[in-house]
């Protein structure tokens, strides 16, 4: 059962995902080559004074690219599902509503979080080419909320999407998009070491919000 | 599922009110506080204050002044401004004054609440104090002190054994406990000299680290016992008196002498680093220390022996005790902010609201809420979490239910 | 028999407007049944509420004895569901659908959808969004056959199809269900189709249900008979019998389920003269129109 909803949910998102992981691989690939081009051109030492001492966030161009990653996936794999209320077919499957609905997000979140390792992989990886890891481990802090956001964004896209009425679809995205904002402030480096536990949870949390949504169409509201 | 699903969403959905609205509200109604500018005359023995916003220029007396005559009361401050007038007195206090005199001993210093609660960096260049050239060079490699003290060059991203064998040697004779947990030091080719790094080991003892010819020079600092330092704050004054100001875990101040490494405690009261903006003007007669708390400023004139001469301390209201304040204090019942004036990390950093005027107005949104209710003959019982929600968070949580329904739920 | 849909004092309002209040239906084992009526009755919102997409303000819905509010997965597994329009996923082709769709049941039966299929003009490989509406209501059959479900719901099952289709459609339907014992619930907005297809029939109006009987009993008991007045008194609309009353110049067409000698005996007492009084054979289209007015 499980394998046909994966099967369905890889129809929907396949080439987005393929597109936007390779999108990102071309952006990480693109943001060290400025690096290497810096290093070149600069000096490596000029390069590590403006991160450390001039506020220099060499990583700032990702700041958008797990957002978009998490609005690409939802939406490739939700809008569809709503196109004539073809989330009806879903819930008529032999299987509980909300069981299946969750394998469907599961996959998503899954899809996204291997893209998204990947993305985090590289950099990892291509920072430590040319930082130590004392500033490789400050770049990641001040990236992670991104990703978070990432994933929240996904979640808060299926909750709008499923959601049968316009007047709360408004309501959720007002909500929605100001709580992004906190994911999104733009702090020295490292300044969301001690919020990251507590973005992650509530990313967490909004994990299983489209459940609420599609109770409310399931009980017929529009 | 869907309710828990819903209770999460109605958690997320205060939460982000409780962020958006209180600054929505304050961007719409905070006044500005406008700070006095104080200075300390050495001609009046009094501060002169400067209010920017009023244009006015007085003593603490209230005598007011001009633009002009407020200059000439503070000789050290405006010299270029009275050497163009005309108007610069020869000598003061007996002190024959020339230009040179007077820059040498002019010193300012600024340090926020939030440079001190900030994240930073963990690598450091290490200059070469004696390289016998007029102007630093920034150094090819960076050190940073883990279980040693390790020199990185920045164009390979690889340790330089040697040098940071020798360097760890150095320190680990003279008694560094690795690793350290603050460097501080001007890590900045613009300064007038390399006096290098003031390091906290592990013990809470205190280094000098610095290069010379290549070779270290480490001298462990004497501090007294019990004495722990919260920030070091390293300085390029002219007249070379001291290395850092250090401000301990008690608030204090102190001075570290430069060469003989003595530790001076300023006799100043009414610092506290985790809220306070602190300035000091040093010139050839006074330092002038003037703490800046959020809704007080206090100065204190110190004589060159670090005596205090003078204090002035003036209060304001806060904007929570204005009337917008206590506007805000009854409909919202606490506000959350992910950043703070006194930190550079982004936290959930909550406040709430001062008395319980906000318990009346959350009553009045369960009020509004069980008319909401009764119009659309919801069952009540259903309800009863929300209720207890908007009692709780007021108009956060009366907006988060109601942009969220209760509707199906039994 | 057994009800395999039962339906007990089902009430709904949108906002405040009342869609139906206390009705009543049930649907036995192995009949087709037809839900009918004018647009605005109801007839989707019974749909949505037997297929559990909406929760009506009083009342329940069972199929096979569980409510449809909370229907269980194996009883999900013998209802086949036909969206209205032939909704599917549309980003699949044929092959691929066929392969989702059999992950879920156990007694999928893949041969009838690949018959139906092999009779379309389409390619194994060919999206479902770029085939015409009538393939695309072969492919929701085809599926729902499949699938071997006991209970058929279908949501205006002729919307968009062309007349062949439509033939096709419920020649294949009916046959089915019949050799198979299967029931049906069916709507359709095309009454001329109904009659080909349903056993029984369901009339829906703004006030409730006009009549739930065979279709043959309905056929066989509602009868039109027209005259010309001679003398136009008497309002006819309060004779007992009359069920509908239209009037077409100077013609009456006058619906009742009462025999004609009855409608004769009602003019001759209230001294009524009519000429080229006769009955008028009448479809099921005609029929449900007769009884539920033209508007």
């Amino acid at each position: 059962m499980w394998k046909s909803i994966v099967y369905k949910e890889w129809l929907k998102i396949r080439w987005f995902l393929i597109g936007y992981t390779l999108l990102g691989i071309l952006g990480i690939g693109y943001l060290f080559l400025t690096v290497k081009h810096g290093f070149a051109f600069s000096g490596g030492k000029n390069i590590w004074n403006s991160i450390l001492f001039m506020g220099h966030q060499f990583f700032s161009p990702l700041k958008y690219v797990p957002l978009v990653g998490g609005l690409t996936i939802a939406i490739a794999q939700y809008f569809p599902e709503t196109v004539n209320k073809r989330i009806k077919l879903t819930f008529h499957l032999p299987i509980g509503e909300n069981k299946a609905l969750l394998m469907m997000h599961a996959f998503g979140a899954v899809s996204l979080m291997l893209s998204f390792l990947l993305f985090i992989g590289m950099f990892t990886g291509f920072s430590l080419v040319y930082f130590p890891v004392q500033m490789v481990t400050d770049s990641i802090i001040s990236i992670l909320p991104w990703f978070f956001a990432g994933f929240a964004a996904y979640f808060l896209i299926a909750l709008i999407v499923l959601e049968p009425e316009w007047k709360f679809r408004f309501c959720y995205s007002v909500v929605g998009g100001f709580f992004l904002t906190i994911y999104l402030n733009s702090p020295f480096t490292g300044a969301y070491g001690p919020a990251n536990t507590g973005l992650f949870v509530l990313a967490a949390f909004l994990s299983i919000a489209l459940l609420f949504s599609a109770y409310r169409f399931r009980k017929g509201e529009m | 599922m869907e309710k828990i699903s819903r209770y999460l969403l109605v958690f997320i959905a205060i939460l982000t009110l409780a962020i958006i609205l209180p600054k929505l509200y304050w961007m719409a109604f905070e006044k500005p506080i406008r700070k006095p500018f104080i200075l300390y005359s050495c001609i009046n023995d009094d501060f002169m204050i400067h209010r920017i916003s009023e244009k006015t220029w007085e003593d603490t007396k209230g005598q007011q002044y001009t633009r002009e005559e407020y200059e000439q009361k503070l000789p050290m401050m405006f010299e270029k401004q009275l050497i163009t007038a005309g108007s610069m007195p020869d000598s003061i206090k007996g002190i024959a004054l020339d230009m040179r005199t007077i820059s040498k001993a002019k010193s300012f210093f600024r340090l926020k609440a939030n440079e001190i609660d900030a994240p930073f960096p963990e690598l450091y260049p290490l200059f070469e104090s004696q390289s016998g050239r007029a102007k630093l060079d920034l150094p090819d490699d960076f050190f940073r002190i883990t279980w040693r003290i390790e020199f990185i060059d920045a164009a390979t991203n690889k340790a330089l054994e040697e040098k940071s064998q020798l360097f760890s040697a150095a320190l680990f004779q003279k008694g560094f406990s690795f690793p350290a947990k603050a460097i501080s030091g001007l890590a900045t080719p613009r300064k007038s000299v390399d006096e290098g790094y003031l390091i906290i080991d592990s013990k809470d003892q205190l280094f000098h680290l610095k290069m010379i010819k290549e070779f270290p020079y480490v001298k462990q600092i004497d501090v007294p016992e019990g004495l722990k330092f919260r920030y070091i704050s390293c300085v390029d004054f002219k007249n070379k008196d001291f290395y850092a100001y250090l401000f301990s875990d008690k608030n204090e101040i102190y001075i570290l002498t430069q060469d003989d490494y003595q530790l001076i405690k300023w006799p100043v009261v009414g610092f506290d680093a985790s809220n306070c903006d602190l300035k000091i003007f040093g010139d050839l007669f006074n330092y002038t220390v003037i703490i800046e708390a959020e809704d007080h400023i206090k100065a204190i004139a110190l004589s060159p022996d670090y005596q205090v001469v003078n204090t002035y301390t003036e209060t304001w209201k806060l904007k929570e005790e204005q009337t917008e304040g206590k506007i805000f204090a009854s409909l919202f019942p606490a506000q959350v902010s992910m950043t703070s004036d006194n930190s550079k990390f982004i936290r959930f950093y909550f406040t709430f609201s001062e008395g319980f005027n906000w318990l009346i107005v959350n009553l009045l949104f369960v009020l509004l809420h069980l008319v909401l209710l009764f119009r659309q003959r919801a069952n009540y019982r259903n309800h009863a979490a929300d209720l207890a929600i908007i009692a709780a968070s007021g108009i956060f949580g009366f907006v988060a239910v109601n942009f969220f329904p209760n509707k199906f739920f039994d | 028999m057994n009800n395999v849909i039962e339906c007990n004092n089902l009430t709904h309002y949108y906002g405040k407007k009342q869609v139906y209040e206390n009705l009543n239906f049930q649907v036995s084992e192995g009949s087709i049944l037809g839900l009918l009526g004018k647009n605005g009755t109801g007839k989707t919102t019974t749909i949505n509420i037997l297929n559990g997409f909406l929760q009506p303000r009083s009342g329940e819905c069972l199929i096979f004895g569980e409510n449809t509010q909370h229907l269980s997965p194996r009883t999900k597994a013998r209802i086949g569901f036909l969206i209205e329009g032939h909704i599917q996923y549309s980003f699949m082709n044929i092959r691929q659908i066929e392969k989702f769709y059999s992950g879920f049941y156990p007694n999928w039966k893949p041969a009838p959808f690949w018959e139906l299929m092999s009779k379309l003009n389409v390619t194994p490989t060919q999206k479902i969004s770029t085939m015409s509406c009538g393939q695309r209501s072969q492919v929701a059959l085809g599926l729902i056959l499949a699938q071997d479900p006991d209970l058929l719901i279908l949501d205006d099952f002729s919307m968009g199809l062309d007349p062949g289709y439509r033939r096709l459609f419920i020649d294949y339907l009916r046959e089915y269900a019949k050799a198979e014992n299967k029931t049906i619930f069916t709507t359709s907005h095309i009454i001329q189709d109904m009659e080909r297809l349903i056993d029984d029939l369901l009339i829906i109006d703004f006030d409730g249900v006009l009549a739930q009987t065979s279709v043959n009993e309905f056929m066989g008991s509602f009868k039109r008979f027209d005259f010309v007045p001679e003398n136009d008194k008497t309002d006819l609309k309060k004779a007992p019998f009359v069920v509908n009353l239209d009037k077409v110049k100077n013609k009456v067409e006058l619906y009742t389920y009462s025999s004609e000698s009855i409608v004769k005996k009602y003019l001759d007492d209230n001294n009524i003269t009519v000429s080229n009084f006769a009955q008028v054979k009448m479809g099921l289209e005609d029929a449900f129109i007769g009884l539920t007015g033209k508007y």
